[in-house]
């Protein structure tokens, strides 16, 4: 849809940089920064770390809501008793550079977290506690697809304050939305100006098709998957680099102190113990029902069970993959089976 | 060089000598994947360039075993460049791959390399013919280089402490997705220790402690058993430069006992054997 002509506020660089350093003082600053030769979501203390721009980060910011490792809480013994420690509370933090479909992820995990009984009391404290600014895409990457899956490359329902680059000038400048009170609120110090402007419009890519969650259970025993799972290494990449993977284990950590610590940490069902139960019996025990059961989850069982497609088409598992395992070819061959079968 | 290979391949699996043959193909996005192929009139998707970086040895495990229940494991060919062919001798020896149903097509290579550009480890490379194979393709290049191990020297002139900084920062970037360990053929335990829970040898917390233990220990279970193929640096990704903490124990294994990664089948591995008042070179 073709923006309209309004009166909107904007920014200049420069003052959006000076209000971040003002911002990161008063409370933990989150941003895209160069770590080697990847831009990664770290903690920043300037302004100056940060990267602008970046057309994603290499890593989605999944590890500040469900961090890779979190500890639940300490045990301890003291003459006798046994004592249970919780970790320090959740620190209120900003989170800067959000992609609409990175923000769209957390939406995705919020259905399962969040609006399913019992909500999980460690994620609801991150998301309450974080302010997202959004940083709208220009353009979509080669192997983006969000706009098959309903996010916008300027998607701004989903953050809490968004920030559009605007081309116009010698500067860049970018247009300010405030989107809920969480961002109105942090909005203070941010020099703006009122501008009559039309925001400029993405340049988007093709539609992938993106069959509907029972379309998926007749393509179940496909040899499709064999196939597919031939090259696959059944390592956990995928998993882990997925804006929308969501799986943990629990376990109970004894440190040298005989301090015993519980821990939740990722967990993928891409790895081969991932659904071993007790006597050895694995449901899943090769590595292409492994890799078939993660698109099935994605695009059939999480749909069915909590509502969203559990993938927001950031495209990192397209990036990363080693063996070239294409979510979007995937996509297009149920498509194309479900032709077949017609 | 394309349509020998593709001949091959066809003869391979029209006179039923084997049932499937792993090589190279296109892939999406101009990328360069493993093929799987099972019938004859697929032999066309198999290509062969220097983008055909994959140590495909890593995917004989798979073929160990029934493609179906109550079924004899498949015969099975798969192309080797030199330096896949030294890790397939490591399988060999460790009796991981039965070679009476391994059909080996080997190639001579002049090294590979992402978006046209050689890999460093290639351009050192002196060996451009396999050192297993049921048939060479391919015409005997010249050797390039000689120094394999030159790449560790950057490394070897940093002071003890700077080392540690050096692999800790490196390491840190690590999300323990174990791509690096899936990708090499040499790693194949049915059950990693990094992975076992019963009891957890190493915690299932994704911190500094447990990143850096499951890289020096699978460095160390690599010792005299990397091949240097690449393929665990290029499988990962967040850029950790794996293939310099093998190489410099390589290069440690030939200094001290005159011995590099399978050259043959036969010869035993260093670190797998021990002799009673053995001297070593220290």
């Amino acid at each position: 849809m073709r923006d309209e002509r309004r009166t909107m506020k904007t920014t200049t660089r420069d003052g959006l940089a000076a209000w971040l350093d003002g911002l990161s003082e008063r409370m933990t600053l989150i941003a895209p920064k160069a770590v080697g030769e990847q831009t990664l979501y770290r903690p920043v203390t300037s302004s100056s770390e940060i990267v602008f721009g970046f057309t994603k980060a290499d890593l989605p910011a999944k590890e500040y809501f469900l961090p890779s490792t979190h500890v639940l809480f300490m045990v301890e013994r003291e003459e006798g008793r046994v004592k249970v420690n919780e970790p320090a509370a959740e620190e209120a933090r900003v989170l800067f550079g959000m992609r609409p479909c990175d923000a769209r992820a957390l939406r995705v995990l919020d259905a399962l977290f969040l609006e399913e009984e019992p909500v999980d009391p460690y994620y609801a404290e991150r998301r309450e506690k974080t302010t997202l600014i959004g940083l709208a895409c220009r353009q979509m990457d080669t192997s983006c697809f969000c706009t098959s899956l309903g996010v916008a490359p300027n998607e701004a329902g989903d953050v809490d304050l968004m920030l559009t680059e605007v081309t116009d000038g010698p500067e860049t400048a970018y247009a300010v939305q405030a989107v809920t009170d969480k961002g109105r609120a942090i909005l203070g110090g941010l020099p703006l100006t009122e501008v009559e402007l039309a925001l400029p419009e993405p340049a988007v890519g093709e539609l992938v098709p993106i069959p509907e969650p029972e379309a998926w259970p007749q393509h179940f025993g496909d040899t499709f998957w064999e196939r597919l799972g031939d090259r696959c290494l059944s390592c956990r990449l995928c998993t882990y680099v997925c804006p929308t993977c969501r799986c943990f284990d629990v376990r109970d950590n004894e440190s040298p102190s005989k301090e015993i610590k519980r821990l939740r940490a990722w967990d993928s069902c891409m790895a081969e113990n991932y659904r071993r139960i007790a006597g050895g019996h694995n449901p899943r025990p090769a590595k292409a029902e492994r890799l078939r059961n993660r698109f099935y989850c994605k695009f059939c069982y999480y749909p069915q069970d909590f509502g969203p497609v559990a993938c927001v088409g950031c495209g990192r598992c397209i990036d990363q993959c080693p063996v070239n395992v294409d979510i979007v070819e995937v996509l297009e061959g149920v498509a194309e089976l479900s032709r077949r079968s017609l | 060089m394309i349509d020998t290979i593709r001949t091959k391949a066809r003869e391979l699996l029209e006179s039923g000598q084997v049932s499937c043959f792993v090589g190279y193909e296109k892939g999406t996005r101009g990328k360069t994947r493993p093929a799987f192929i099972y019938e004859p009139e697929d032999v066309d998707r198999l290509v062969w360039d220097e983008s055909c970086t994959h140590n495909l040895v890593v995917y004989l495990q798979q073929f160990q075993r029934p493609l179906k229940r109550g079924e004899q494991p498949p015969h099975v060919g798969i192309l080797v460049k030199p330096c896949d062919s030294r890790s397939l001798n490591i399988l060999l020896h460790e009796e991981q791959v039965a070679r009476d149903r391994t059909y080996v097509v080997g190639l001579t290579c002049e090294g590979v390399g992402a978006n046209g550009q050689l890999e460093e480890r290639c351009k050192r490379c002196s060996e451009r013919v396999p050192v297993v194979s049921d048939v060479v393709l391919g015409e005997t290049a010249e050797s390039l280089g000689e120094e394999h191990y030159a790449d560790v020297a950057e490394l070897e002139a940093m002071s003890p402490v700077e080392r540690l900084a050096f692999w800790t920062q490196e390491f840190d970037r690590c999300i323990r997705c174990y791509a690096c360990r899936q990708a090499c053929p040499a790693c194949y335990c049915f059950e990693c220790v990094a992975e076992h829970l019963d009891p957890p040898w190493v915690s299932i917390a994704i911190g500094p402690v447990q990143k850096q233990f499951f890289h020096v220990m699978r460095a160390y279970h690599l010792a005299g058993r990397c091949s240097g193929c690449n393929a665990c640096e290029e499988a990962c990704p967040m850029d950790i430069p794996l293939s310099l903490l093998n190489l410099k124990i390589a290069k440690e294994v030939e200094a001290l006992f005159g011995y590099r990664t399978g050259q043959d089948a036969e010869t035993v591995p260093p670190l797998a054997t021990f002799e009673k008042e053995e001297e070593l070179p220290l």
